[in-house]
């Protein structure tokens, strides 16, 4: 009697754990096919979106349109065969072509937009640093600070109210908001 | 009415017509009377196109189904609400909005400056006159809106039809967003028409000083604030009705609105540059020319069908049009700036590397960057073409993967930039202004990372969103200090008071604090849930803490379409929380279908719930629910935004000099001679 509860217990327990499991599973899989379907291209021709994310206005469905969703199905098979990520990828790609990928590949053509973005960043910032030495090195023009500064310095130079006026003046302008 | 509108709009161009080549006249001339009709003239064609904008409104209204463009976008049950929206809703229509909008500005700039600077107006005029031309002229002559219906006759001649009713507005179109969005974005792209005009009229005029400068920052101001609620407009409308979950897909459309935008924003910071220190006065003309140009580019590429996009319904063959007036607009800004390109010369010297202006240099770099990135990206699968024969896609991974990092140092800077001093900052200064923003800053990135912030993008933007927050109460903080120890007010009257006597500042910050609560919406991406389910009647599926419980499906009728709907009971922890009708629409009049999102939006998490359409071999439903944490933020996040740029547009409130009474109060100082412990400056409207 005791081996049959415990054979029972048992069994509710594998029960209990499976069906969540297999939930579980079965939402893993889903995540990982929109995972992949996010690095291919949606092959509907309307747009460059992704599989996971394509919609084309004008599409049947919501979400992901008719042609997304069927690549989706095909992830998912290919997934049920027990395929990793990248054998699944390299699948859909094989059957798409290289250009099914949703972003340029790293290599040939497709490396000069990767490369694009990181020389902006480069060639500015070598511009900013040069424009910054120019601009330290050029003498420096009369303002408000330094005409103040001369008129503590010398007592003797004759501050006349309009000198005082635009020393204020620029020295207002560049230290207000 | 077609008749009439048509009339006005050939009208308007040759009114435009004079106001350019009468404007160029008044110019070498400098009679008087010639730049006093060439002004008019301009004026005359502002109203012109008013007219017959209004015309085109009138037709939709009184179902004119004669008119090519009523019958392709309208229906007689299509709502009053939605035949407004009917005007930009194709090519032909949009193109007269866009001169509609324009025309505002253009009439309100000649207006305002009609009696006032006589050297720089008769440019502006000209320049003004010269872009409504070349819009006139594809609305007359290319796309024109009042086409009418007819057919051959037997003589070879055509008759005059008129259809008994419209095809509709497309389906996606139909939702309030639409009718707000189009008008905010057109009202973005042609309002930076008004400072590439005083910019190249200043360079052409070679206008002393600053003062176009001080002229065109409120309209500069007014165009990027119509430009930001445009983009959240559209991404809203995006999120609310396509139903893929998101909101920003950097599709080649939304690409186009991004790109003036940077480059808007970027001119808004460097300007200060050269109204405070004289510099940058090269950089500045070049932002405002080539922002300008990246309006028309996008333009260009929302119309002409070089790049695939989801914006579809707007493709033509107009681009080489505007190619064409690119190329114009380009060749006008060259010669204008390698003639007068001394003019242009900086005043003053780099003080330090720890600046203000440092970081107004390095903030401009970093929105150029991603501007040009953007660009690039955008335009790289024509460019892969011409070069190798293939189109190589370049969708958001690629986009996300530059731009996130970009959008955190411009954050980064968002903090920096407002405590460092104009020309040199203090090691003191350093230490007592970032303390406090960097310990809070850390201690919220702990938290994140403690409350589950563990994507390291998602955690850096949440530890640079709370820096800049802190840095900006803390500026808020410290001046509505000093103004409670004078005047005794409460905290927020002190921070009011503070902000209305230096709007631009505060209402930079404002700006500022608007943009971190973006960024915390942005952050969330990273979290996003989504579970898509068939559904039989009294089953539920679960995404997050929600389980959606289907009751039931019914079917609304409405006068121009029939929608199917989901009853949705939602469920937190077992609770019922509320009902989501998630609905799929159906038009006959055009055979299309559309959907209408049901979301449940709180500040920590949208539960979005889309009725996915029906599957034909089970006759089941399919839901697809996503769970967006901090969505809500972008949205709050951009009407701040646009209130902070209301704020910074309002005048300062006058400071008042009111001197104390002196010691000895025979004879009054003069203010001259006064010492400064002798002179209480009371600010205020006393």
């Amino acid at each position: 009697m005791e081996k049959r509860k415990a054979k029972f217990g048992l069994l509710a327990l594998a029960v209990a754990l499976t069906a969540p499991g297999a939930q579980r599973l079965l939402a893993d899989q889903n995540d990982r096919a929109h995972q992949i379907g996010a690095k291919l291209k949606c092959m509907c021709g309307g747009c460059d979106q992704s599989a996971a994310k394509c919609y084309h206005v004008g599409g049947t469905y919501s979400g992901p349109c008719d042609t997304a969703k069927g690549m989706l199905k095909e992830i998912d098979a290919h997934i049920a065969q027990d395929k990793n990520d990248e054998q699944t990828l390299q699948a859909m790609i094989a059957e798409y072509g290289p250009l099914a990928y949703v972003e340029p590949p790293k290599s040939g053509f497709g490396l000069v937009a990767w490369l694009m973005p990181i020389l902006y960043l480069l060639g500015g910032t070598g511009l900013v640093i040069v424009i910054m030495k120019r601009w330290r090195k050029r003498p420096a023009a009369v303002s408000g600070a330094s005409m103040a500064a001369a008129g503590a310095g010398h007592a003797s130079v004759n501050v006349t109210p309009e000198l005082l006026a635009r020393a204020r003046e620029l020295a207002r302008r560049e230290t207000e908001d | 009415m077609d008749v009439f509108g048509s009339f006005a709009l050939i009208l308007a161009f040759v009114c435009a017509l004079y106001a350019f080549g009468g404007g160029i006249a008044a110019i070498i001339t400098r009679h008087p009377l010639l730049i006093k009709s060439a002004r008019q003239s301009g004026m005359a064609t502002c109203g012109l196109i008013f007219v017959s904008t209004l015309s085109l409104v009138y037709l939709f209204f009184s179902d004119n189904y004669s008119v090519a463009y009523v019958v392709s976008h309208s229906n007689r049950d299509l709502s009053t609400f939605f035949k407004v929206a009917a005007l930009w809703s194709g090519q032909e229509g949009s193109l007269l909005f866009w001169s509609f909008l324009l025309a505002i500005y253009v009439f309100s700039v000649l207006f305002t400056y009609r009696n006032k600077n006589g050297e720089l107006m008769p440019y502006v005029g000209v320049i003004l006159a010269g872009v409504q031309l070349f819009f006139l002229t594809i609305s007359n002559f290319v796309a024109s809106p009042f086409k009418v219906l007819g057919v051959a006759n037997a003589g070879g001649a055509f008759d005059l039809v008129a259809r008994a009713d419209g095809n509709g507005l497309n389906p996606v179109l139909q939702y309030p967003e639409m009718v707000i969005h189009p008008p905010n974005l057109y009202s973005g792209y042609t309002g930076f028409t008004i400072p590439f005009a005083f910019a190249l009229a200043a360079l052409l005029a070679r206008y002393p000083g600053e003062k176009w400068i001080h002229l065109t920052r409120k309209w500069t101001m007014i165009a990027w604030c119509f430009q930001s609620m445009g983009i959240l407009l559209g991404a809203h409308w995006a999120y609310a009705v396509l139903g893929w979950g998101g909101y920003w897909g950097w599709d080649p459309v939304e690409n186009a609105s991004l790109l003036p935008w940077l480059t808007g924003t970027a001119f808004l910071h460097s300007v200060m540059m050269q109204e405070k220190r004289g510099m940058m006065k090269v950089w500045n003309v070049w932002l405002v020319f080539v922002t300008f140009m990246l309006c028309i580019l996008g333009t260009l590429l929302t119309r002409s069908g070089v790049v695939s996009s989801v914006h579809a319904f707007a493709q033509s063959s107009i681009g080489s049009w505007f190619v064409g007036f690119l190329c114009i607009v380009l060749g006008v800004c060259l010669a204008a700036y390698f003639k007068n390109k001394d003019y242009l010369k900086s005043e003053n010297q780099l003080d330090s590397l720890v600046s203000r202006e440092s970081s107004f240099l390095f903030n401009n770099l970093v929105l150029l960057v991603a501007c040009v990135a953007v660009l690039s990206g955008t335009l790289f699968p024509v460019f892969s073409e011409w070069f190798t024969g293939q189109r190589i896609s370049v969708g958001a991974p690629f986009f996300n993967k530059v731009n996130i990092p970009l959008g955190l140092l411009l954050l980064f800077l968002t903090g920096v930039g407002p405590l460092l001093a104009w020309r040199k900052t203090s090691t003191e200064s350093l230490l007592r202004n970032f303390k406090w923003p960097g310990i809070l800053g850390l201690l919220g990135g702990v938290m994140g990372f403690v409350f589950g912030f563990r994507e390291m993008f998602s955690l850096i933007c949440l530890i640079l969103c709370v820096f800049v927050a802190s840095t900006i109460v803390q500026e808020f903080y410290r001046g509505a200090r000093v103004v409670r120890i004078r005047s005794g007010a409460s905290w927020l009257a002190s921070c009011v008071d503070l902000t209305l006597r230096n709007t631009r500042r505060y209402g930079g910050y404002i700006v500022h604090f608007g943009m971190v609560m973006i960024f915390i919406g942005l952050s969330g991406q990273a979290f996003n849930k989504e579970v898509e389910k068939e559904l039989p009647i009294g089953s539920t599926a679960r995404v997050g803490n929600y389980d959606l419980l289907l009751q039931s499906m019914d079917q609304k009728q409405e006068k121009n379409y029939v929608a199917d709907r989901m009853i949705v009971e939602v469920l937190k922890h077992d609770k019922p929380v509320m009902m989501l009708y998630p609905e799929r629409r159906n038009f006959p009049t055009n055979q299309e279908s559309g959907t209408m999102v049901a979301i449940y939006s709180t500040l920590r998490e949208d539960l979005y719930v889309v009725y996915a359409g029906m599957n034909p071999q089970t006759g089941l439903p399919t839901i697809h629910a996503f769970i967006n944490p901090l969505v809500k933020w972008v949205w709050w996040g951009g009407m701040v935004v646009v209130m902070g740029t209301i704020v910074a547009l309002l005048p300062n409130r006058a400071a008042v000099v009111v001197l104390s009474k002196a010691e000895s109060p025979a004879h009054a100082p003069e203010v001259g001679r006064m010492h400064p412990a002798q002179v209480t400056l009371r600010e205020g409207n006393d």
